[in-house]
């Protein structure tokens, strides 16, 4: 397992001061450690990605550098300031979008953009806004009428009401349908190309591959990995990924002892990767392996065959997969 | 400023929007003024005493006289056995004895002398009425605790015929106090916190106490306004009558509101859901509701059962909306109501401010 912190040393701009730094975050709850010991920065004009699946303390994390928690141990500067001891200063420089969007009832969305907009010192004009994140035609809806793609674009629109330097996104696409996701993609791009730093939370690998310059992958309260998804992927699922349906009588160390594999996981289904799948394919595919006839009554078809057979290149996913042990969506 | 100004009238639309709120705690309002009303006639009272007179005065002749000239007011005079005996089966509202010294008192040529009233353990507001009719001719023969006054003799006409409209007023007025009070506060605070709102705007830089007291004056001007209503009804619908000045109706009504508004609050501090929010707000308000003179006088109560209620606020708001509204009491007779509710409001908003939770 790599540290995050050479890496990032690296990937510092000389002279100028990171947007986010945090320095050894623990945040526990009773028993349970949410936040155990966690660094790093966030550069200047980046979207910085944190990649882990629920509960593994991406949400605690990001709530402290909001000023919304206070952490057990650690630091954290959020554009030069404390958090912990100015949280006011910081807030009115930032704009935050929590995973659950939260609005007041009986609200319109004209409303909602002007009650936001009155609680900073500085706010964008509230036509501005609901022209860019195309919510004209829903100026004057009730909050609790809009769909769950124009909830989460106001639920942006709120967040960057105040023209922050830095805005955080909780799980922006969670539970939307394929195309909502798409359109908040272009909106967050759209947020990236006016100059503003991103941090935001995901579980879905494609997001993460999409939008973010680096990636925290997190696993129970750490940081396994933190780079760009290109170098992740090349360090961490290099190759080409095979996946197929669990065989009986096929285990992962016989399975390691094939010709070119790499790493096996397995995790419901096989995943083995490697950087030379033709070599693999022959040898899983061989009608007289011993799995392969170990449940056939001699003639005829083999029970054990490998299904759903699958070749890939690697992504996120795997990362994680060869990180964890785990698949993100459990 | 700004902010507190944004948050307030937001927390005010949004209650104003919330239609079923609002009809359900005005709409009760009016249906028990109606009810009240039908069943006590909306043209006065019908009440019947027994008295006794054990003075056998010109004056308290004169008194009783002027009691039984009020239209609706039954009134005979019997021995103190036959009328604990009609009184008993209830046959009579209430029992009036007129002490011996009666009208040396009112000649002011003998000690202070109280007229006492027995009522039915089956107590109804036609008794709470009574109370009132009872208590302002009494007023009226004391000469109004200015001994320069001459004691005039009373006429039917200066007497207030306090109806059962004229009664439910004050009552629904401060059953409004009583409801929106709580109900705004308690809920509205729970279900942001509940809805993650609260969350979203400590996000912001805007202060807990911005939030907080944007919320408790946005909550107080519904309760005004939904007073406003209830009032302008009364008056031109129902036909109910204020005998006192409409300026000392309101600081009851504010001290009353802050108070429940103060009691509301205290409840968002404890309760960690809607639900037992709505179950604590249901627990504070009904059992006041019947406790606190609104429907009927609280002298019908178990003495422990007073106590109690006179602990409480509503006892306090009920007893000086009466006052002034149907006694047309000067502001010298609700100072103790409005030092109580004061004390109630300070004290809930405080503990609930140093309770309070964010999450």
């Amino acid at each position: 397992m790599i540290a995050a912190e050479p890496m990032l040393a690296a990937t510092r701009l000389r002279g100028e001061m990171a947007d986010i730094d945090v320095t050894g975050l623990v945040k526990r709850y009773g028993e349970i450690t949410a936040v155990n010991g966690v660094s790093f920065t966030v550069e200047k004009g980046e979207i910085f990605g944190m990649l882990g699946p629920n509960g593994a303390g991406k949400t605690t994390t990001l709530e402290i550098i909001e000023g919304l928690r206070t952490p057990d141990a650690g630091q954290v500067r959020v554009l030069g300031t404390d958090v912990l001891a100015h949280p006011g200063t910081v807030k009115e420089r930032i704009g935050v979008q929590l995973q659950a969007t939260a609005l007041p009832e009986f609200t319109k969305v004209r409303e909602a953009i002007d009650l936001f907009a009155a609680l900073f010192r500085r706010a964008r004009p509230t036509d501005e806004v609901i022209e860019e994140f195309n919510l004209e035609e829903k100026a004057n809806a009730y909050t609790n009428n809009l769909s769950g793609g124009q909830m989460q674009r106001l639920s942006i629109a709120l967040a960057l009401i105040n023209d922050p330097d830095l805005v955080f996104l909780d799980e922006p696409t969670t539970g939307l349908d394929p195309q909502a996701r798409l359109n908040i993609w272009e909106v967050v791009e759209g947020v990236r190309k006016r100059g503003k730093t991103v941090v935001l939370t995901t579980h879905y690998m494609e997001e993460a591959e999409r939008l973010c310059d680096r990636v925290a992958v997190i696993d129970r309260g750490r940081i396994v990995a933190l780079d760009t998804p290109r170098h992740l992927i090349a360090e961490y699922a290099p190759g080409t990924t095979v996946e197929f349906a669990l065989v009986p009588g096929l285990d992962a160390d016989t399975l390691r002892g094939l010709p070119g594999v790499e790493r096996v996981v397995v995790d419901g289904r096989v995943s083995i990767s490697t950087r030379t799948p033709e070599s693999v394919l022959h040898a899983l595919l061989d009608p007289q392996a011993a799995w392969a006839t170990s449940g056939s009554d001699g003639g005829g078809e083999a029970e054990n065959t490998i299904r759903d057979l699958m070749v890939r290149h690697g992504t996120l996913e795997d990362v994680f997969l060869n990180l964890t042990g785990r698949s993100l969506r459990e | 400023m700004k902010a507190f100004r944004a948050l307030a009238l937001n927390q005010v639309r949004a209650s104003v929007r919330n239609r079923t709120a609002l009809i359900f705690t005005l709409g009760l309002a009016v249906l028990f003024m109606v009810i009240f009303g039908l069943l006590f006639g909306g043209n006065g009272i019908s009440v019947s005493f027994d008295a006794v007179n054990n003075d056998h005065s010109a004056q308290s002749d004169a008194y009783l006289k002027t009691l039984g000239a009020i239209d609706g007011v039954t009134l005979h005079t019997k021995t103190h056995a036959a009328a604990f005996a009609d009184l008993k089966d209830d046959s009579v509202t209430a029992v009036l004895v007129v002490p011996e010294g009666f009208g040396a008192a009112v000649a002011r040529q003998g000690p202070p002398q109280q007229v006492q009233i027995y009522q039915s353990s089956a107590a109804s507001s036609g008794a709470a009425i009574s109370d009132d009719v009872v208590a302002q001719v009494t007023a009226a023969f004391a000469g109004g605790g200015s001994p320069s006054v001459s004691l005039a003799p009373p006429q039917a006409a200066q007497v207030n015929q306090v109806t059962a409209m004229d009664y439910m007023l004050p009552s629904m007025i401060a059953y409004i106090i009583l409801f929106s009070g709580v109900n705004y506060i308690a809920f509205g605070l729970v279900e942001m916190r509940v809805g993650q709102i609260l969350r979203r705007f400590r996000a912001t830089p805007v202060r807990a106490g911005t939030i907080l007291s944007a919320q408790v004056v946005g909550g107080g001007l519904i309760v005004l306004l939904q007073i406003l209503v209830l009032v302008l009804m009364g008056v031109w619908v129902f036909g109910a009558r204020n005998y006192g000045s409409w300026l000392l109706v309101i600081p009851p009504i504010l001290l009353g509101t802050a108070a429940f508004v103060g009691i509301g609050f205290l409840i968002t501090s404890i309760a960690k859901t809607t639900d037992a929010a709505r179950a604590m707000a249901a627990m504070v308000t009904f059992p006041l509701m019947f406790l606190s003179g609104l429907f009927f006088p609280m002298t019908g109560l178990p003495e422990v059962v007073q106590v109690i209620a006179r602990i409480l606020p509503l006892a306090w708001a009920s007893d000086a909306l009466h006052q002034v509204m149907n006694n047309g009491a000067g502001f010298s007779a609700i100072t103790t109501d409005c030092l109580v509710m004061a004390a109630w409001a300070v004290g809930a908003i405080a503990l609930a401010t140093w309770r309070f939770r964010w999450d």
